[in-house]
């Protein structure tokens, strides 16, 4: 087990590439979830104010 | 009036108003001037430790010259309307951006590549490079105006673009400035240069069938 | 028959209902295959005879390069068929495709980086791949700081969208002027971010991250494209049964 974490002693190099990666991708998917809150928000809020033409 | 008659009268005009003030053309010149200046005071004085980077050292001056110059070129008619003249005028915008970037490499491209020996002579080169020094940047900055033309036409809404402009276009040159320096670099070495040379020349072919159109785009949806 | 599918494709209620039924069918295939894609790259495949246990950041550094490069073309397809046919949905995917494009290109930076420096002893080399993924990060950042500087959301789409085709073109162009600027100064010591010759243990692996990633994009299109769309609505009935369903 210790043996999978050391990587061959490559450790200092590989988990902080997973870690940055993944990070990448979970900060990928909290941005597009709040991106399509945020304009479902907005657009009743347009609606709500007769911004918008019907 | 044919595209290529008006294009003429273009390019005509903005030579004759460039000329009415002086001061702007020498500008973009002065500033490559210092750039280059920046760098034995950055480094070193010694010319054989200059001579290995001067190729990198001019082209990455003329660069950022040719970005600055850029500010002329749209900029005065944008503000003036004669912008939108041109493109209501129902003549072809594409030739007449085409017609105001070749002024604007007149003024400016043309003008560092007579300058650009000089700089690489500071830099440890030998004047034996001459030739090959001004006929790389002569022909690069034809390619960098035509890029830039996109870059300007893109921002021209926008104030205080300097930073973006230069952000926006500078990636897109990369090409130019690795080809050019490089022929630079054999030219200055006493090499054969004509490799890169072409390359260079095959970028300000595509450069001049494709920028004008793409600024042209760029402008039309600015002036909307 | 084909030009009403067209047509309805452009359409942006149309999109916005289809998009989100469409989400799970990426989202939760990504997750399978990434989760497979990491236990066969980090469990199974064996080490490598010389890179060791290290080759497998290759795991994550390749799908990130592979996102940033197919992002960038997506986007710049999706921003010129918006601007030759007009289409918002078409813009509101090549706005969505940006942010993506440049956090992974990100990845893809700090991940080679990371992969070079036990194999070539810095942290960055000049490699071409490595500076052209640099030279991407740029086009991304000033494709969005154009997007950001214009306050007109369509000006922003159309203007934006040159700046995409201009790019894409110029992308091969700055790719094989790279390759040969790098051929031209090479160390003696081959300085190349070379993955390892891979037996199929250690590529199937690869390819389902990949895939895993691609599908993972297709999701992440999907969620922002519908932001992207109600966003730019200016007029319209659809979007009160839309939000209310």
């Amino acid at each position: 087990m210790s043996a999978f974490f050391n990587m061959g002693g490559y450790a200092a190099y590989v988990w902080p590439s997973y870690a940055v990666t993944f990070a990448v991708v979970a900060l990928n998917i909290i941005w597009a979830r709040r991106l399509l809150e945020r304009s479902r928000k907005e657009a009743l809020q347009r609606l709500a104010m007769g911004g918008i033409e019907q | 009036m044919s595209a290529l008659t008006a294009a003429r009268l273009v390019l005509a005009r903005d030579l004759k108003l460039a000329f009415r003030k002086p001061s702007q053309l020498i500008q973009p010149l002065a500033f490559f001037a210092i750039v280059t200046t920046l760098f034995p005071l950055g480094v070193s004085p010694d010319l054989p430790r200059l001579k290995p980077m001067a190729a990198g050292v001019v082209w990455a001056a003329a660069l950022l010259s040719s970005l600055l110059a850029l500010e002329m070129l749209f900029r005065d008619d944008a503000q003036d309307g004669t912008l939108e003249q041109y493109a209501l005028s129902g003549r072809s915008l594409t030739w007449l951006l085409a017609a105001k970037t070749a002024a604007h490499w007149l003024l400016t491209g043309l003008p560092l590549a007579l300058m650009a020996p000089l700089a690489g002579m500071a830099l440890g080169a030998p004047s034996s490079a001459i030739p090959g020094i001004v006929a790389s940047v002569a022909v690069g900055t034809v390619t960098l105006s035509l890029i830039g033309s996109i870059g300007a036409g893109l921002t021209l809404g926008i104030r205080r673009s300097g930073a973006l402009l230069s952000l926006l276009t500078l990636p897109l040159e990369i090409p130019v400035l690795i080809f050019g320096a490089r022929a630079t670099e054999l030219a200055i070495d006493g090499a054969a240069y004509g490799v890169p040379l072409q390359l260079l020349g095959a970028l300000a072919v595509l450069g001049l069938t494709l920028a004008p159109l793409a600024a042209a785009a760029a402008v039309r949806i600015n002036l909307e | 028959m084909a030009w009403t599918w067209f047509h309805r494709l452009a359409s942006p209620p149309h999109i916005y209902r289809v998009a989100g039924r469409l989400t799970p069918w990426f989202a939760w295939p990504a997750a399978l295959l990434i989760i497979a894609g990491l236990i066969g790259g980090l469990v199974l495949a064996p080490p490598d005879y010389q890179q060791g246990e290290g080759y497998r950041i290759v795991y994550v550094h390749a799908p990130s390069a592979w996102m940033s490069l197919m992002v960038y073309v997506t986007m710049a397809v999706a921003a010129g068929v918006g601007l030759i046919w007009r289409m918002k949905v078409a813009h509101a995917v090549a706005a969505s495709c940006a942010p993506i494009g440049a956090s992974f290109t990100f990845a893809a930076l700090v991940t080679g980086s990371l992969y070079g420096k036990p194999m070539w002893g810095t942290f960055w080399v000049w490699d071409p791949r490595l500076t052209s993924e640099l030279i991407l990060l740029f086009l991304y950042l000033g494709y969005m700081g154009l997007r950001s500087a214009l306050d007109d959301v369509q000006r922003a789409d159309r203007v934006s969208a040159v700046l995409a085709v201009v790019g894409v073109v110029d992308v091969p162009i700055i790719h094989f002027s790279v390759i040969w600027w790098n051929s031209l100064h090479q160390a003696p010591s081959v300085m190349r971010l070379g993955e390892p010759t891979m037996p199929p243990s250690m590529y199937v692996p690869l390819l389902l991250m990949l895939l895993g990633f691609t599908l993972l994009f297709g999701a992440l299109l999907l969620v922002r494209v519908r932001g992207e769309v109600l966003s730019r609505e200016r007029s319209a009935t659809w979007i009160r049964e839309a939000l209310q369903a």
